[in-house]
C-alpha cells in the first residue's frame, strides 16, 4: 500500500478508538466532559484529514485512472481489501469507490478477468450496504439490492465459459459470485429459492468440480446449503411448492447434522444459531405449528447463556428473542401470559449488550437494531422510548448527543412561543384536548424535548453511514442517509408509547415550502397536524447539525449566528416563518444557544453516569 | 279551404275542416310538449349549472378567503392557489363545454384536416383517462385490432374529444374495481385512400334506461341516479361527441343495460396517409424483450415476427444480464433490448442503468410503457433509456423506432444516445488535463454529434472563451484538478467577463471529487452542474438532453 493508504487506514482506526466509550476511571464529570469534547475534536481532524487524504491521492488516480501503473491497481486493490477487511478499519463506501473504478477501467480495456473480479467485489460492497440497512422495507432497499445482484449475475454468466478460463481465481469468483446471486431481499421466498437451487446444482455437477478440483467445493456446496436453510421470511410461505419444501428441508438437515458432528466431536452442544432455523424451517414446512415453535424457541431462550460471549452467544441473547417477538407480534393472540417473559428477554439482552466494553462490535448492534424493530412493549416491561434512548447512548453516543442537544433546545423555543401564543400547537388534537393551560404548556415542553430526543432514531438503521464514516459522505452516501427519516418513522409508529414522535422522525427534513430539496416526499406537511412540532425540531435539528464542526459528512460549518442567519435568509422556504420570526430577536436566539450548551452538558452528564454505573454496577 | 262556399255549409267540408284543426292542435301540443321539455331540460341544466359552476366558484372564494388570511404563510398560500387552480381548471371545462355546443349548433366548428398518428393519439388517450381509473381501481383494457395505416389525415382534435369523452364517461359511470375496454381497429383502406376507424368503449358500469338511451345525444341529458347525482357534468358530453362524429361524417351507435353496462362504438372515415419506410433492420434480427406479463410480452414479439425481426423474450433483469453478457462475450449482441413495463425482479429502469454499462453506449435499449413519457423522461433517459415506445403498441411504431435506433448506433452517426435528434449545431468546450480522458471523453460526445473543442487547463480554456464570439459555446465540461489553472478558478474567471454568455454558458464540472463539498464548491464556483468520474454516457446524454432541448 502506498503511505498515503496506510495513513488513512490509521486515522479510520484511530478514529474507531477516538469515538469509542470512555471509561470515567477516576475523572470527576467535569474532566470526563472536557475528555469527551476534546476526542470529539481530535476524531473531527482526523476526518479532515482524511478527506485531504483522498483529494491529494487517491482521487487524482482514479481521475488518471486509465493510465495507472499495475503497481498502482495493485496497491488500490490491496487499499480497497483493507477497507472491508475488518471491523477497526472499514470504509466500505470507499471500497465500493475503488471497485467501481477499477470495473470501469476493466471494462475499458476489456480484460475479462479482471472484470469478473471486480464485478465480484463491487456486489459484494452492495451487499455490505444493503445487508446494513436495518428495519427498511423492500422498496427502500431495492435499488441496493438488485445493484448488488446484477453485479454478480453478470460475473456468473461467465460460468458459461469455465472451459475457456484457464485461472483458478477467476473460477472461484465466477462460482461465489453465482452463489451470492441469492443474497439479499427477494420479493418472493420462491424466487430465492429457485436460485439456490439453480446453484447447488450447478456445484454439485461434477464436470465443473473435475474443470477444477483444487477450488473448496465443499465450502460452497454447505455455503448454499446454508442459503436455502435460511431462504424463508418470518411469514409462512403460502405459494411454496413441495419441490420447495423438499429443498430447504434437505439443506436445514445437512446444515443442521453437520454442526451436531462438529460439535459432538469438540464435545459441544450444538449451535443456536443452527437449532433455530431448523426448528422454524419444520414450521415453515408444516411439519409443526406455532405453538410447537414458540415452545421450542423458548427451550432454546433458556439455553441461551448471558456469560457466552461467543457469536452463538450473542445470537442466543439478542438476535433470538427478535425472531421470537417477530411471532409473537404477528400472532398477538399467543401474548397474553408470556409478557413477564418478554419483559426478561429484553432486560436480559440490555444487560448482556452492556456487558461489552466495546461499542463498535459490529454484531451487537446488528442484533440489538433487530431488536429494536420487533421491540414488543408490554405494560410491565421498560418502556418503547426508553430502550430507544438506552441504544442510542449505548450504540450511537454522536446521535443521543446531538438528539439531546436539539431536544434541549426545542423545548426552550416552544417555551418561547407558547408565551406568546398559547395555542400554537393546537392543531395536535391531544395538545388542543387539554383545557388546563399548565397541562397543555408541560406537555408541549415535554413533547418537544421527546420528539428532539427521538428524531433521528432512524439512523438506527444506516448506523454505519450516520455515525461511522470517517470522511465526508459521496452522494449515494447522503442517499443513503436521507432514508433515516423514513426509518425513524416506522419505528417510532407502530408502537402507541411512541407513536406521537413518528411525524417530526418523518418530516424534520423537509423543507416548509414542499420542494424537493427537502426530503422525503412522503411527508406531506399540511397534512400533518404535528407540523409546527415538526417545524421546530427541523429548524433547531437544522442549526445544531451545521454549527457542529464535529460533524463534517456533509462539509458545511457555520457559526451559531452565521447559522441563524442563514435560517432567516431561507424563511418561507426551508423554514416556516412563523419560527424564524422569532430568530429575529436577539433574546430568542441566545436562549436557544443556552439550550445547546446545557444540552450538550447534560448528555456528557448520562454518559458519564453510565459509564460509572458500568464500572461499578 | 274555405268552409263556405256560396253561403253554403257544406257538411264533407266542415268534417275535413275538424279533423284538419284536430291535426293542428296535436302537432301544436306536441310542439307546445317538446317546447316545454326543452324548457324544461334548459332549466334543468341552467339549475346544474348554476349547481357546478357555484360549487368551483365557491372554492375559489373560500381558498382566496383563507389564503389572504395566512399570507405570510407562503405553504399555505400555495396550498390554497393549488386548490384554486384546480377548481378554476373544472369551472374553465364547464365553460369550455358550453361554448363547444353553442360553436356546434351555429355551426362554427371547422373540421381540419391534418396529418397524424394514431400510435401517438392512443398514447395520449391512455395518459389522460388512466390516472382517473387507476384512482378507482377500475381495470381499464386498451386493444389494438387489426390497423392498416397508422398514419391517418383527420381531424386529431376533435378525434381525441370524442374519445376521452366516451371513455371518460366509461370512467365516471362505472363504480370502483369495473371493467372498461376499449378498442381500436381499421377496416381495410379503399382505393380511395379512406379507411374506416372503428373504435369501441365498453364497460360494467351503471348502464342506461331504455327509455334514456333514446334522449343521450340530446344536450343538457343525464342519466338520474342518486349516483350519478354526485357525478360531475354538464350533460354536453355525449351530445357533443354526436354532433362531431356526425360532423365528421361518421357514427355513433350505443347499447346499454341497466346496471349491466354500456358499449359505444364509434365508426369514422378517415384517409390514410402511408409513409414510405425503408427499414434498414436486416430480416431475423435478434431483439430482446424483457416483460413479465405474458399478454403484454406476447403483444410485443407479434409486432416484432410482424416486421420480420426475432424476438428473445426474458422475464428479469437478471436473465437479460446473463443473456447480454454472453452475447457480448460470443460477439452475437441481439439489435435492441425492449424493457417491458414489469419485470420479474427489479425496476426497468434499473435494469437499463447496468446493460448500459454492460453493453456500452451504442447499444439501443427501448422502454415500452403504458407511462407517461413526460414525467418519466428525466429519469429514463438518466438511466439509459434511448427511446421510448408508447402503449397502446403499434407494430410499425415500435419497428419504426428500433430501426432509427439501430441504424444510427450500427451507422455511427451519432445520436445513439439523442433520442431527440441531433446535437451537431451545437458547441461544447471539453476543458481536461488528462491527455487518455480527454480522448475517452471526446470519443463519448462525439457519439451524440456535437462539435467538441477541448483545452488543456483552466487558462487554456478561459483563453479559449473569451476570444470565441457570444454564444459560441453552449456548453463547457470543466474537470477540476488540473495544472496552471484549476477548475474552480477558471469559471470564476469566466463568470466575472464582461460579456452577454459568461453568465449563462452551462458549466458543468467533470471530477473525481465526489464528495458533499466538492459539488457544493463547484457550485459556489459558478457551475451549474457536478458530474463524478469515470464519467459514463448515460450522464453526459442526460446533461445534453436538459440543457440543448
Amino acid at each position: 500500500m502506498r503511505p498515503y493508504q496506510q495513513k488513512y487506514i490509521d486515522n479510520v482506526r484511530e478514529i474507531a478508538a477516538l469515538t469509542e466509550r470512555l471509561k470515567p476511571g477516576e475523572l470527576v464529570f467535569e474532566e470526563y466532559a472536557a475528555l469527551l469534547r476534546e476526542r470529539e475534536r481530535q476524531a473531527a481532524e482526523k476526518v479532515k484529514e482524511n478527506l485531504e487524504l483522498l483529494r491529494r491521492n487517491l482521487l487524482p488516480t482514479v481521475d488518471h485512472l486509465f493510465e495507472t501503473t499495475p503497481e498502482d491497481l495493485k496497491d488500490l486493490e490491496d487499499f480497497a481489501s483493507q477497507l472491508r477487511g475488518n471491523t477497526e478499519t472499514r470504509d466500505e463506501g470507499l471500497f465500493r469507490l475503488i471497485h467501481q473504478a477499477l470495473l470501469s477501467l476493466a471494462r475499458q480495456r476489456g480484460d475479462r478477468n479482471a472484470m469478473i473480479r471486480e464485478l465480484y467485489w463491487l456486489g459484494m460492497g452492495y451487499f455490505d450496504l444493503s445487508s446494513k440497512l436495518v428495519g427498511l422495507g423492500l422498496q427502500h432497499v431495492a435499488k441496493y439490492v438488485s445493484q448488488m445482484r446484477l453485479c454478480f449475475t453478470e460475473a456468473a454468466a461467465y460460468l458459461k465459459y469455465f472451459d475457456e478460463i484457464d485461472d483458478t481465481e477467476t473460477r472461484g469468483y465466477i462460482l461465489r459470485s453465482r452463489a451470492n446471486m441469492s443474497l439479499g431481499l427477494f420479493r418472493s421466498p420462491g424466487e430465492k429459492i429457485s436460485q439456490v437451487r439453480e446453484t447447488l446444482r450447478i456445484m454439485q455437477d461434477e464436470s465443473y468440480q473435475s474443470k477444477e478440483p483444487d477450488l473448496p467445493w465443499d465450502r460452497y456446496i454447505y455455503t448454499v446449503h446454508q442459503q436455502m436453510a435460511t431462504s424463508i421470511s418470518y411469514r409462512k410461505e403460502k405459494v411454496m411448492t413441495p419441490e420447495d419444501m423438499a429443498s430447504i428441508m434437505d439443506s436445514a438437515y445437512i446444515v443442521y447434522q453437520r454442526r451436531i458432528q462438529e460439535t459432538s466431536e469438540k464435545h459441544e452442544t450444538p449451535p443456536l444459531r443452527w437449532a433455530f432455523p431448523y426448528y422454524a424451517i419444520e414450521y415453515y414446512c408444516g411439519i409443526y405449528d406455532m405453538d410447537h415453535l414458540l415452545g421450542r424457541v423458548e427451550m432454546l431462550l433458556d439455553a441461551a447463556d448471558p456469560a457466552d460471549r461467543s457469536p452463538d452467544g450473542m445470537y442466543g441473547i439478542l438476535s433470538l428473542p427478535a425472531f421470537y417477538c417477530q411471532y409473537l407480534l404477528q400472532y398477538p393472540e399467543r401474548i397474553p401470559g408470556r409478557e413477564a417473559y418478554i419483559d426478561s428477554l429484553f432486560r436480559r439482552a440490555m444487560n448482556y449488550a452492556d456487558s461489552f466494553a466495546s461499542s463498535k462490535e459490529d454484531r451487537i448492534p446488528l442484533y440489538i437494531r433487530h431488536l429494536s424493530y420487533m421491540y414488543l412493549e408490554t405494560s410491565s416491561g421498560t418502556p418503547f422510548g426508553e430502550f430507544l434512548q438506552w441504544m442510542m447512548l449505548r450504540f450511537m453516543p454522536e446521535v443521543y448527543l446531538h438528539s439531546w442537544m436539539v431536544g434541549t433546545a426545542a423545548k426552550a423555543l416552544c417555551e418561547l412561543i407558547l408565551e406568546e401564543e398559547p395555542e400554537f400547537f393546537d392543531d395536535i388534537p391531544e395538545i388542543c384536548a387539554l383545557t388546563d393551560p399548565q397541562k397543555k404548556r408541560r406537555q408541549v415542553l415535554d413533547d418537544a424535548m421527546q420528539s428532539g430526543l427521538l428524531h433521528d432514531i432512524g439512523k438506527v438503521s444506516v448506523l454505519e453511514l450516520s455515525t461511522r464514516t470517517v470522511r465526508q459522505w459521496q452522494e449515494e452516501e447522503y442517499e443513503v442517509t436521507c432514508l433515516h427519516t423514513a426509518a425513524g418513522h416506522l419505528l417510532l409508529s407502530e408502537r402507541a408509547s411512541t407513536e406521537r414522535f413518528a411525524p417530526v422522525a418523518l418530516g424534520h427534513h423537509a423543507w416548509y415550502d414542499g420542494s424537493a430539496y427537502g426530503y422525503p416526499a412522503t411527508y406531506k406537511r399540511l397534512e400533518c397536524p404535528s407540523r409546527q412540532m415538526v417545524d421546530v425540531v427541523g429548524l433547531i435539528d437544522w442549526i445544531e447539525a451545521v454549527t457542529n464542526s464535529d460533524c463534517s459528512h456533509t462539509g458545511i460549518v457555520m457559526t451559531f449566528d452565521e447559522a441563524v442567519e442563514e435560517a432567516i435568509a431561507l424563511e418561507g422556504r426551508q423554514f416556516s416563518p412563523l419560527l424564524t420570526a422569532r430568530l429575529r430577536d436577539k433574546q430568542v436566539t441566545e436562549k436557544i444557544r443556552q439550550a445547546f450548551k446545557a444540552g450538550r452538558r447534560e448528555a456528557y452528564r448520562q454518559m458519564y453516569e453510565q459509564e460509572r454505573e458500568r464500572d461499578d454496577p | 279551404m274555405d268552409a263556405f262556399e256560396n253561403g253554403r255549409y257544406r257538411n264533407m267540408d266542415l268534417t275535413q275542416r275538424v279533423g284538419e284543426l284536430e291535426r293542428e292542435n296535436a302537432e301544436l301540443r306536441r310542439a307546445l310538449e317538446a317546447a316545454e321539455e326543452a324548457n324544461q331540460a334548459k332549466s334543468r341544466f341552467l339549475s346544474n349549472m348554476s349547481h357546478d359552476i357555484r360549487t368551483p366558484m365557491n372554492a375559489i372564494v373560500g381558498m382566496t378567503a383563507i389564503g389572504l388570511s395566512h399570507i405570510d404563510e407562503k405553504a399555505r398560500v400555495q396550498d390554497c392557489l393549488d386548490k384554486i387552480r384546480t377548481a378554476s381548471s373544472h369551472l374553465m371545462s364547464l365553460v369550455n363545454d358550453v361554448l363547444d355546443m353553442s360553436r356546434i349548433d351555429s355551426g362554427r366548428v371547422v373540421f381540419s384536416q391534418e396529418e397524424f398518428s394514431l400510435a401517438d393519439l392512443t398514447h395520449e388517450l391512455a395518459v389522460i383517462v388512466r390516472p382517473q381509473a387507476v384512482q378507482k381501481e377500475q381495470n381499464l383494457y386498451f386493444e389494438i385490432g387489426q390497423i392498416c395505416e397508422e398514419n391517418l389525415i383527420g381531424d386529431p382534435l376533435h378525434l381525441r374529444q370524442i374519445l376521452v369523452n366516451i371513455i371518460n364517461n366509461a370512467v365516471k359511470y362505472t363504480p370502483a374495481g369495473g371493467k372498461i375496454h376499449v378498442r381500436f381497429s381499421q377496416r381495410p383502406v379503399r382505393e380511395d385512400g379512406v379507411v374506416w376507424l372503428d373504435f369501441l368503449c365498453e364497460d360494467n358500469g351503471i348502464g342506461m334506461s331504455e327509455d334514456f338511451l333514446e334522449r343521450i345525444f340530446e344536450p343538457f341529458e343525464r342519466v338520474k341516479s342518486s349516483t350519478v347525482d354526485k357525478i360531475e357534468g354538464t350533460g354536453l358530453g355525449m351530445s357533443i361527441v354526436k354532433s362531431l362524429v356526425d360532423g365528421m361524417g361518421g357514427q355513433i351507435h350505443v347499447k346499454s343495460q341497466e346496471g349491466r353496462g354500456s358499449e359505444f362504438t364509434v365508426e369514422l372515415p378517415m384517409l390514410a396517409c402511408p409513409r414510405k419506410q425503408v427499414r434498414s433492420l436486416p430480416e431475423d434480427a435478434q431483439v430482446l424483450v424483457v416483460e413479465r406479463k405474458n399478454d403484454r410480452a406476447a403483444q410485443i414479439c407479434d409486432c416484432l415476427w410482424g416486421g420480420g425481426l426475432v424476438p428473445v423474450r426474458l422475464e428479469g433483469g437478471m436473465e437479460a444480464v446473463t443473456y447480454l453478457t454472453e452475447a457480448n462475450y460470443e460477439g452475437y449482441m441481439p439489435s435492441a433490448l425492449l424493457l417491458g413495463q414489469e419485470l420479474t425482479d427489479m425496476p426497468p429502469l434499473e435494469a437499463a442503468a447496468y446493460v448500459r454499462k454492460l453493453a456500452g453506449p451504442d447499444f439501443p435499449i427501448l422502454l415500452v410503457s403504458e407511462g407517461d413519457w413526460a414525467q418519466m423522461e428525466y429519469r429514463a433517459t438518466r438511466a439509459g433509456i434511448n427511446a421510448f415506445v408508447p402503449c397502446p403498441l403499434f407494430g410499425s411504431r415500435l419497428l419504426d423506432t428500433i430501426d432509427s435506433l439501430v441504424e444510427n448506433a450500427g451507422g455511427n452517426s451519432g445520436k445513439a444516445g439523442s433520442r431527440e435528434g441531433d446535437y451537431s449545431a451545437y458547441r461544447l468546450l471539453l476543458v481536461e488535463d488528462n491527455e487518455l480522458n480527454l480522448e475517452i471523453a471526446t470519443e463519448l460526445l462525439s457519439m451524440t454529434g456535437i462539435q467538441v473543442e477541448t483545452a488543456e487547463n483552466g487558462l487554456e480554456a478561459v483563453e479559449k472563451f473569451a476570444a470565441a464570439p457570444e454564444g459560441h459555446y453552449d456548453i463547457i465540461l470543466m474537470d477540476i484538478q488540473m495544472p496552471v489553472m484549476n477548475g474552480y478558478e477558471a469559471v470564476r474567471k469566466i463568470r466575472k467577463m464582461d460579456r452577454a454568455d459568461a453568465g449563462s454558458v452551462w458549466i458543468v464540472a467533470m471530477t473525481a471529487n465526489a464528495f458533499m463539498e466538492d459539488v457544493r464548491l463547484a457550485k459556489d464556483a459558478g457551475m451549474n452542474e457536478h458530474l463524478s468520474k469515470p464519467v459514463d454516457l448515460e450522464r453526459l446524454q442526460d446533461v445534453l438532453r436538459r440543457q440543448l432541448h
